[in-house]
C-alpha cells in the first residue's frame, strides 16, 4: 500500500496540535521551548511530505526544512540563554512564577 | 561564471542598502575588537553614518532602475520596499541616537548593542522586499531573534529578563504557527514558494475551499503577532514595560513598519483571490485594537504600558487604510508609518530621558515637570497631542489621511470607530500633558522636586537631544509640509506594480471621481 | 489680506514665549492683540459693503491629495465676528491680571485661541475649518485646568470630552458631505451638495447640529457649559463664551443654513422649539442660582436660544439679527464675566446671599456695580443698548415665520430682566456689611476693559446701523439660497397659472 499525502499532513497536524497544547499548559519554561519545537517540526514534516508529493523536481519545501531547522536552532540557543538569565536571577523556571510585569 | 556575473544576473544591487548596513554590522563589531571599550566613543557614528549611506542608496534606488526583482524573485525592491526600508533605516538611526546614554547609564557594552540593532534592521530591511516564503521567514526571524536579544539585554535586569522570555515564547510560537501556515501554502501552490505564483495557484482553485483560508488565518497569526493587533498584542503591554526603552522604541516603529510592508506583500500578492476574507478579518482586527487599546490605555499608570496600548491601538488606525486597498488607502498607511516613526520615537526619546535622569516611568513622576524641564515637557506634550490626532501636528494630518482614505472605500463603520475611539485616545494621552503642564508647584512629585540639573554635557546626551529636537521640529512641522512627504507615499504606491494589480478596476473609478485635477478646473471655472 | 489675522497672533505667542521678562508678558501679549484688533478694524474700512460674497479670497494648494487648501475668506457673517475675537482677546488679556502665575505660558495660550478662532472663522475650506477648530481645545483645556477654580480637574475634563465629541461631528459630517456628494475637493466653493438624496442630507445636518450645537451650547448638550464657565477664569471664560461658543453658532449658519438649506428649512421648526427650550430653560436656571457666575452662565445659555430661533426661522432679517446678537452676546457676557471676575476677586464671594451693598460710594465697589447694572440691563435687551437692537431684529425677523417660539422668547426676555433685577438687588444694593467689608480700591487695570466694552456696548446701542450694515448683503444672499425652492415652487405655480 502506497502511502498517502494525507496521511503525513495528520500527523503534521497532530502533532501540531500536541505542540499548541505543551505551550498552553506547561509551567516549565523549557518545556514550552520544547512545545514551540514539535510545532516547528510539524511544519517541516508538512514540507517535506510537499516537497516529495508535490514538488519532487526542486524540493523548495527540503531547503525550506533545512532553513527552518537551522533558524529554530537559532530560537532555541536564544530562548535557553533567557532561560539560564532568568534562572541566574530568579532561581526558578517556572512560568507561574514570572509575574512581575502583570498581564 | 565570476562573480560579476552572478551579481548581474540576481540582480543583487537591488540589496546594496541591506549590503551597506551589513557592512556597518562589521566594522562595529570588528571595530569593537580591536580598539575595545574606548571604542564607544565613536562606534555609534559609524553606525549612524552607515545607516545614512543605506539612505543614500535606497534614495538612489528609488530614482534608479525598473528591474527590481532580485535574486530570481526572492527579494523585490519596488517602491514600496524602498519606502519601508527607508522607515525602518531612520527608525533606527533615532534608535541609535537616543539609546546611547540610556546603555552607557545601563553598565552594558554599546556595540553589541549597536550590532544586535543592526541586525534587526537588516532583518527588518529584508522583510520589506522579501517575496518568497523562504526569504520572508529568514527575514521574519533575523529581525524577531535580534529583537528577543535586544529586549533581554540588560542581563541582570529581572524584569528584563522576564520580557525576554514572554516576547520569545510568544514570539516563537506565532512564527510557528506563520510558518504551518506557509508549509500549507507550499502545498496548495503545488510546491511554489514565490509570493506571486502562490498568488495564482491559490486563485486557480475554483470551489470556495477551505484550506486556503486556514492557510491565510495561520499567516495573519504571524503577521498580526508582528503588528500587535488585538488579539495578538498580549507580549507588547509586558515587552514594552520591561525592556530598555530605546528597544521598545525600535519595536514600536521599525519593527511594526516591516512588519506593515510584510503584510502588504504577503496578503496582496499571495492572497489577491482571497481578499474579501482577508479584508474581513483584519476588519475584526481594526476593530478589537482599536477598542481594546485605547480603553485599556486608559487604566494605565506607567508611561511605558500607556505607549504600549498606544501603539496596539495606532495599528488599529493603520489597518483602516490597509483595509481600505485603495492608492489613497495604501498611501495613507505609508504616510501615517512616517508620521509614526516621528511622533512615536519622539515619545520615547522623551521617556529615555526622564527615565535616565529620574529612574522611573510612572505617569504620576511626570507631575509638574515643566518647570524643571521645558523642553522635554515641550517635546513630549506635542508627540502625544500627534499621537492622539490633535491638529496641527502631523499626526492629525495622518489619521486625517487614513480616514479620508477609508471613508472613500466606503468603510463607513470603521472610520466612524476610529473617530470615536481617537476621541477616547485623546483623554489618555492629555491626561499625561496634564500632569507635567498643569500640576501646581506645590503638587509636584518628589522625583521632579530631586529632577537633577538639566545638562547636555554628559557623554552619550548630546545625540538624545539631536534625537529629540528632530522628532519634536518634524511632528510639528511635517503636518504643515505634508504635501512632499503624502506625494512620495502615493509615488511609492502608483510605482508598485503589485499595489496596482490588487486595486480593482471598479474602486479606481471610484477613486478617479475624487481626483485633484478635476478640484482645479473647478477653481479655474470659478 | 487675512493671512496677518493668523500669522500676527502666532507670531505673538512665540515671542512672548522668548520674551525675557515675564511679569512684563502683557505688554508683549497687547501689542500683538492691538496689532491683530488693528489689522480686522483695517479689513472692516476695506469691506465692500455692496457685495454679499466672500472677499479678501486667498486660494494657495496645501495638501493635494487631501483635499486640503489654504483657502480663506470673509464675508459679513465672519468679518464682524473676526472683530470681537480681537477685542475681546485683548480684554482677556487684561482681565485679572494681578497675581496671575505663569503669566507667559498664560497669555500666549490667549494668543494661541486667537489665532485658532480667527483661522476658523476664515476658513473656507472644511478641512481647514476643522484645524482650526480643533486646535483651540487643547489651549482651552490647559487654560481651564490650570487658572481654573477649585473644581477645575472636573471642569477641564468635561470641556475636554465634550468639545472632542462635538469636533469627532463635525469631522464626521464633513468627511460624510464632500465624499456622499462626490464633490472633488473639501472646498467650500466645490461642494456639490446638491447631489445628494434627502435622508443622508438630514443625517449629515444632524451631525453637523449636534457638533455646532455641543460647541454653542444648545439645551441638551449643554451640560458642560456651566461647570465650565464657573470653573474657567474671568478671562477664560470671556473667551470661551466671548468668543468660542459663537464658533459653535458660526458653524449653524455658515455649514447648517448655508450647505444644506432645504434640509433646514425642513428642520426648521424643530430647531425653533429647541431655541426656544433653551431660551426658557436657561432663563428658569438663572433665576434658580445662587451663584452669580453660573447666573451669568445660565443667561449665556439662553441668549444662544435666541441665535438658533432667528438662525431656523432664516429670513433676511433674523439672520442678521443672529449675527447681531452673536456679537451683542459675545460683548455683553465678556462685560458681565469681567465684572463678575472683579467681584470675586474683590470680595472673595459669588454667592448672591452673602453680596450686599456693593453700591457703597466709598467702600463698596461702585464703578463696578455701576457697569454691573449697565451690563445686566443691555443684557435683558434695554433700548439704547446693543442687546435690545440685535434682540429686537431677532424677534421682527422671525415672527413671521415662527411667530409662537417668537412670543415664548419675547416673554423669556422678560425672565432675563427678573434675574438680573434680582442679582443687581442682591449684590448692588443693600446695606454693605460694617465688620467686614473694606474693600481693596479697584487697580486701573480692573477698570478700563470694562470701561472699554461698555462704551462699545452704550455705542452700538445708540448707532445700531455700525453694527448691522456690514452682514446685510451677506444674509441677503444666505436667506435667498434657503428660500430657493419656494421662490422655485412660486414660479412654478405661476407659469401654469400662465397658459
Amino acid at each position: 500500500m502506497e502511502l498517502q499525502l494525507q496521511y503525513f499532513l495528520l500527523l503534521a497536524a497532530f502533532l501540531f496540535c500536541i505542540g499548541i497544547y505543551g505551550l498552553i499548559t506547561s509551567r516549565n519554561a523549557i518545556r514550552v521551548l520544547m512545545s514551540i519545537e514539535l510545532m516547528l517540526n510539524a511544519v517541516n514534516l508538512n514540507l517535506m511530505a510537499f516537497s516529495n508529493y508535490l514538488d519532487p523536481e526542486n524540493i523548495k519545501g527540503q531547503v525550506f526544512t533545512v532553513f527552518v531547522i537551522t533558524v529554530a536552532a537559532a530560537e532555541a540557543a536564544v530562548g535557553l540563554a533567557i532561560v539560564l538569565a532568568i534562572y541566574r536571577n530568579r532561581d526558578t523556571v517556572d512560568m507561574e512564577q514570572f509575574n512581575l510585569l502583570k498581564w | 561564471m565570476d562573480v560579476v556575473t552572478l551579481a548581474s544576473q540576481l540582480n543583487a544591487g537591488t540589496i546594496i542598502p541591506e549590503g551597506i548596513v551589513t557592512l556597518t554590522l562589521l566594522v562595529v563589531l570588528v571595530g569593537d575588537l580591536i580598539a575595545g571599550r574606548k571604542s564607544a566613543s565613536w562606534l555609534p557614528y559609524v553606525a549612524i553614518v552607515g545607516l545614512l549611506g543605506a539612505i543614500a542608496a535606497l534614495f538612489v534606488q528609488w530614482n534608479g532602475t525598473s528591474d527590481t526583482i532580485a535574486f530570481l524573485g526572492a527579494f523585490n525592491g519596488d517602491a514600496l520596499s524602498i519606502v519601508f526600508r527607508g522607515i525602518v533605516v531612520l527608525s533606527t538611526i533615532i534608535t541609535v541616537l537616543v539609546s546611547i546614554s540610556y546603555v552607557r547609564q545601563s553598565g552594558t557594552s554599546l556595540s553589541e548593542f549597536l550590532s544586535i540593532l543592526l541586525a534587526a534592521t537588516i532583518g527588518g530591511m529584508f522583510l520589506c522586499g522579501a517575496s518568497e516564503l523562504v526569504t520572508v521567514f529568514i527575514a521574519l526571524e533575523t529581525l524577531s531573534i535580534a529583537s528577543y536579544l535586544m529586549t533581554g539585554y540588560t542581563k541582570g535586569d529581572v524584569r528584563s529578563n522576564e520580557a525576554a522570555l514572554k516576547y520569545l515564547l510568544i514570539g516563537a510560537a506565532s512564527s510557528a504557527v506563520f510558518l504551518y501556515g506557509a508549509s500549507l501554502l507550499y502545498g496548495l501552490a503545488g510546491g511554489e514558494t514565490q509570493l506571486d505564483r502562490i498568488g495564482i495557484a491559490l486563485s486557480q482553485i475554483e470551489t470556495p475551499a477551505i484550506a486556503p483560508v486556514v492557510a491565510l488565518v495561520f499567516v495573519i497569526c504571524g503577521i498580526a503577532f508582528k503588528l500587535s493587533a488585538a488579539p495578538f498584542h498580549q507580549w507588547t503591554p509586558d515587552v514594552y514595560e520591561g525592556s530598555p526603552t530605546p528597544v521598545v522604541a525600535f519595536l514600536s516603529v521599525g519593527s511594526k513598519a516591516a512588519g506593515f510592508a510584510f503584510a502588504v506583500r504577503m496578503l496582496v500578492t499571495a492572497f489577491g483571490s482571497l481578499t474579501e476574507q482577508w479584508h474581513f478579518i483584519f476588519a475584526a482586527l481594526a476593530v478589537l485594537s482599536m477598542i481594546l487599546g485605547n480603553a485599556v490605555a486608559l487604566a494605565q499608570t506607567s508611561m511605558k504600558r500607556l505607549l504600549a496600548y498606544s501603539s496596539i491601538a495606532q495599528a488599529g488606525f493603520v489597518l483602516i487604510g490597509l483595509i481600505a486597498g485603495t492608492e489613497s488607502g495604501y498611501a495613507s498607511v505609508i504616510f501615517y508609518l512616517f508620521a509614526y516613526l516621528f511622533m512615536n520615537l519622539g515619545g520615547f526619546a522623551c521617556v529615555i530621558l526622564f527615565s535616565l535622569r529620574t529612574g522611573t516611568d510612572r505617569i504620576s513622576d511626570y507631575a509638574g515637570l515643566y518647570q524643571k524641564d521645558p523642553l522635554l515637557t515641550l517635546t513630549l506634550s506635542i508627540c502625544l497631542l500627534s499621537l492622539g490626532g490633535i491638529p496641527p501636528f502631523v499626526g492629525f494630518f495622518g489619521k486625517i489621511y487614513l480616514f479620508w482614505a477609508g471613508w472613500q472605500a466606503e468603510l463607513y463603520g470603521l472610520v466612524l470607530l476610529g473617530l470615536i475611539t481617537s476621541v477616547i485616545s485623546i483623554y489618555y494621552y492629555i491626561r499625561v500633558v496634564k500632569m507635567m503642564v498643569v500640576k501646581e508647584p506645590h503638587e509636584m512629585s518628589e522625583t521632579v522636586k530631586n529632577y537633577p540639573e538639566v545638562s547636555w554635557n554628559l557623554p552619550g546626551m548630546r545625540p538624545l537631544q539631536v534625537g529629540i529636537v528632530l522628532a519634536l521640529v518634524a511632528t510639528s512641522l511635517v503636518g504643515i509640509l505634508a504635501n512632499p512627504p503624502i506625494d512620495l507615499a502615493k509615488a511609492s504606491v502608483q510605482r508598485s506594480p503589485i499595489l496596482q494589480a490588487s486595486i480593482s478596476p471598479a474602486k479606481e473609478v471610484a477613486v478617479s471621481r475624487f481626483a485633484p485635477v478635476q478640484s482645479s478646473e473647478f477653481r479655474v471655472q470659478n | 489680506m487675512l493671512t496677518p489675522l493668523l500669522v500676527i497672533p502666532l507670531i505673538g505667542a512665540i515671542a512672548i514665549v522668548l520674551y525675557p521678562d515675564a511679569k512684563k508678558s502683557w505688554v508683549v501679549a497687547t501689542v500683538f492683540c492691538l496689532l491683530s484688533f488693528g489689522w480686522s478694524l483695517y479689513l472692516l474700512s476695506q469691506f465692500d459693503l455692496s457685495f454679499g460674497g466672500l472677499q479678501f479670497v486667498e486660494f494657495h494648494q496645501w495638501v493635494e491629495p487631501l483635499g486640503l487648501n489654504y483657502s480663506f475668506g470673509v464675508d459679513g457673517l465672519s468679518l464682524p465676528l473676526l472683530v470681537l475675537n480681537s477685542l475681546l482677546s485683548a480684554i482677556a488679556i487684561h482681565t485679572n491680571r494681578k497675581d496671575l502665575e505663569r503669566s507667559r505660558f498664560h497669555d500666549s495660550l490667549i494668543l494661541l485661541v486667537n489665532a485658532g478662532i480667527a483661522g476658523a472663522l476664515i476658513a473656507q475650506n472644511l478641512l481647514l475649518f476643522v484645524i482650526f477648530y480643533e486646535l483651540e481645545l487643547i489651549p482651552f483645556y490647559l487654560m481651564i485646568a490650570i487658572w481654573g477654580g477649585k473644581n477645575r480637574g472636573y471642569a477641564s475634563t468635561k470641556f475636554l470630552l465634550y468639545t472632542a465629541v462635538s469636533g469627532l461631528l463635525v469631522i464626521a459630517g464633513f468627511l460624510g458631505t464632500t465624499f456622499l456628494s462626490g464633490s472633488p475637493s473639501f472646498e467650500i466653493a466645490d461642494l456639490q451638495v446638491q447631489n445628494l438624496d434627502s435622508v443622508p442630507k438630514l443625517l449629515l445636518l444632524t451631525a453637523l447640529l449636534l457638533g455646532f450645537g455641543i460647541k454653542t451650547p444648545l439645551v441638551p448638550l449643554h451640560t458642560w457649559m456651566p461647570d465650565t464657565y464657573v470653573e474657567a477664569s474671568p478671562a477664560t471664560a470671556i473667551l470661551l463664551g466671548g468668543i468660542l461658543a459663537k464658533l459653535g453658532t458660526y458653524g449653524l449658519l455658515r455649514f447648517g443654513l448655508q450647505l444644506f438649506p432645504d434640509t433646514w428649512e425642513l428642520i426648521a421648526p424643530v430647531l425653533a422649539v429647541v431655541g426656544t427650550v433653551s431660551v426658557i430653560y436657561g432663563a428658569m436656571n438663572a433665576i434658580a442660582q445662587q451663584d452669580i457666575k453660573r447666573m451669568v452662565a445660565y443667561s449665556s445659555i439662553g441668549h444662544m436660544g435666541y441665535i438658533l430661533v432667528a438662525a431656523a426661522a432664516g429670513t433676511e432679517l433674523s439672520v442678521q439679527g443672529a449675527i447681531a446678537q452673536m456679537l451683542a452676546h459675545g460683548m455683553i457676557l465678556a462685560l458681565l464675566f469681567f465684572l463678575v471676575g472683579v467681584v470675586e476677586k474683590t470680595t472673595g464671594t459669588r454667592d448672591r446671599s452673602v453680596l450686599n451693598g456693593l453700591m457703597n460710594p466709598i467702600r463698596g465697589l461702585p464703578l463696578t456695580s455701576g457697569l454691573l447694572i449697565l451690563a445686566g440691563m443691555a443684557s435683558a435687551g434695554i433700548p439704547g443698548l446693543v442687546g435690545f437692537t440685535a434682540e429686537f431684529v431677532v424677534f421682527q425677523g422671525s415672527f413671521a415665520t415662527f411667530p409662537i417660539p417668537t412670543l415664548i422668547c419675547i416673554i423669556s426676555s422678560g425672565l432675563t430682566a427678573v434675574y438680573f433685577v434680582i442679582l443687581i438687588n442682591r449684590t448692588c444694593f443693600g446695606k454693605l456689611d460694617n465688620a467686614s467689608a473694606y474693600y481693596d480700591r479697584l487697580e486701573v487695570n480692573d477698570r478700563w476693559p470694562a470701561l472699554v466694552l461698555t462704551a462699545i456696548v452704550l455705542f452700538l446701542g445708540i448707532q445700531p446701523n455700525w453694527l448691522l450694515r456690514w452682514m446685510e448683503p451677506t444674509t441677503t444672499s444666505l436667506a435667498i439660497e434657503l428660500h430657493r425652492p419656494a421662490i422655485a415652487r412660486v414660479a412654478a405655480i405661476d407659469t401654469i397659472h400662465q397658459p
